[in-house]
């Protein structure tokens, strides 16, 4: 029994010649809520493709509860583990809502009919209706029903939110944190949406370009993260070598303002060695750390 | 449930071929009504060879699935990409989702087949005369295998091209084999297009056994290619 529920090593692929993913190492602890973050063409959606295994990775391994699923047929018994939700929201478009709910249950064992009746009250699917005349919201609230109502171990959400009003947003985001904690099951999902990942996620992943840049538990992350604010009695003040741990070092005016990745008590320690240096220190938020990330690459 | 998937964007298609028989109905009537007994054998021999074949190149096109991707009940489309990838998170072997699939299509393809054979035999009152329910049996049957490696063909093409393209290139490389088969080169078991025409049990009176069983022998090596295309293939 491995305690993560995805892994990766050095997983690459490329797209003629275009690589997508670089070497990308990925860990989702068991039991987690994973919000996977990166600006649009980081990867994501790659690496999502990847672990579902409709794209093969180049090189590298990747694994979904210890099994490896770099073959797409040997990974069919995982995604029965897995309830997937796809960026474009696309389903059969001669279905109605209830057909595809028909469709989709017999593939899954553990089929929670509580949990689609639930749901179809919730996110007030019409049962009759065909999937083409459903807004982007409904779709995106259809695909979430068959995805959580599998009874699956893990969910993999590709921007599960997007087309949702800010009411059902709120409704789905508490939902999957009520999931979590009932049932113990894995949600890794990508977002643009910083705020909700803050909301509900425990871990976060950043990549870019193909790499993961930042990854770990977001507590864990916050209380190593520190912004310190250096305001110097003149405008220009002595060189400094800052410590390790300085990510990025921006002055306005008398102003430094300094980024730490970790070694925040080093950095101010250092600042406050400076004649007349008042220092400060702030916690940051997850967008402050995914700007700093994004801006740098 | 896959079948229910094929069934729910093949049906209009098969609906469609099965009124498209009504017009092949005129035509064999009309060939009927005004064949004498001395041009009878002659004129079924016409429309069997000629109208036949491409009507049955058309079933096979219309009818034959776009590989894993999800079709549009009716018209062909430009491949609903989206939606193959909600297909390809289910729990299903890529090989079982192209074997359903085509053979839902392979299913209708002959019972469209299958009505065609009952309405010749049904409108062709000289015809009815000269050939037995049994050997009516036995041109569908024939017209069956030897269309199925140009049904196998258009799977096989559904795996790589956009439906556009698949009824297209489906038409095309029929065309591409009934020149082939006019090479007097060409070795008799290999003969598809005259299978279903020239060489068929009505005209023919004979069983082409050995068409038949080149047919299907193809169509078996195409759906394995197939196959492992659509194995190979990255959504």
């Amino acid at each position: 029994m491995t305690d993560f529920a995805i892994e990766t090593h050095q997983l690459c692929k490329s797209f003629k010649d275009q690589p997508a993913l670089r070497g990308l190492d990925l860990h989702v602890p068991a039991g987690s809520i994973f919000g996977f973050l990166g600006r649009n063409g980081a990867g994501k959606t790659t690496t999502i493709k990847t672990l579902m295994g409709l794209l093969r990775a180049d090189t590298g391994s990747a694994h979904v509860f210890g099994v490896p699923v770099t073959d797409a047929d040997s990974a069919a018994g995982v995604r029965r583990r897995i309830g997937f939700v796809t960026e474009d929201k696309e389903l059969y478009p001669y279905m109605t809502v209830e057909q595809i709910i028909r469709f989709t249950r017999p593939f899954f064992p553990n089929w929670r009919r509580d949990l689609e009746q639930r749901y179809l009250e919730m996110f007030e699917l019409p049962k009759a209706r065909k999937i083409p005349d459903l807004s982007k919201g409904m779709r995106s609230k259809l695909m979430l029903l068959l995805a959580i109502a599998r009874g699956a171990e893990l969910l993999i959400l590709d921007e599960p939110t997007d087309g949702l009003d800010p009411a059902a947003t709120e409704d789905v985001l508490r939902e999957l944190v009520s999931i979590t904690g009932s049932s113990g099951i894995t949600i890794f999902f990508s977002s643009h949406q910083l705020s909700e990942v803050e909301l509900i996620a425990d871990h976060v992943g950043i990549v870019d370009q193909g790499r993961m840049v930042v990854s770990g538990c977001l507590d864990d992350l916050k209380a190593r993260y520190q912004r310190v604010h250096v305001v110097l009695e003149s405008g220009e003040g002595p060189p400094v070598r800052w410590p390790e741990g300085a990510e990025s070092i921006r002055q306005e005016g008398r102003v430094v303002s300094i980024l730490c990745s970790h070694n925040a008590d080093a950095v101010v320690e250092q600042a406050q060695s400076i004649p007349g240096a008042t220092v400060e220190r702030f916690p940051v938020t997850l967008k402050e750390i995914f700007l700093e990330h994004a801006r740098s690459n | 449930m896959l079948w229910l998937k094929g069934w729910l964007e093949t049906r209009f298609r098969l609906l469609f071929m099965l009124i498209f028989t009504a017009p092949l109905l005129f035509v064999m009537h009309s060939a009927g009504a005004h064949a004498t007994a001395s041009s009878v054998s002659g004129r079924v021999a016409g429309l069997v060879s000629h109208v036949i074949p491409f009507f049955i190149v058309f079933t096979c096109a219309f009818l034959a699935g776009a590989g894993i991707a999800t079709q549009t009940s009716f018209q062909a489309s430009k491949g609903l990409h989206g939606s193959a990838l909600f297909t390809l998170s289910m729990p299903v072997r890529r090989l079982r989702l192209l074997a359903v699939r085509a053979g839902i299509g392979w299913l209708e393809t002959s019972a469209v087949i299958g009505v065609l054979c009952c309405e010749m035999w049904l409108e062709i009152p000289m015809q009815r005369a000269g050939v037995t329910p049994i050997e009516m049996f036995e041109q569908a049957a024939t017209l069956i295998a030897c269309s199925s490696a140009i049904y196998f063909l258009s799977v096989l093409l559904g795996t790589m091209l956009d439906d556009q393209w698949r009824v297209r290139g489906t038409v095309l490389a029929s065309v591409g084999i009934w020149v082939l088969c006019t090479q007097p080169s060409l070795p008799a078991f290999a003969d598809i297009a005259h299978g279903v025409g020239e060489r068929s049990p009505i005209v023919a009176h004979t069983i082409p056994w050995n068409v038949m069983a080149f047919s299907l022998g193809l169509s078996a090596i195409l759906f394995f290619v197939a196959l492992k295309i659509a194995q190979r293939r990255e959504y």
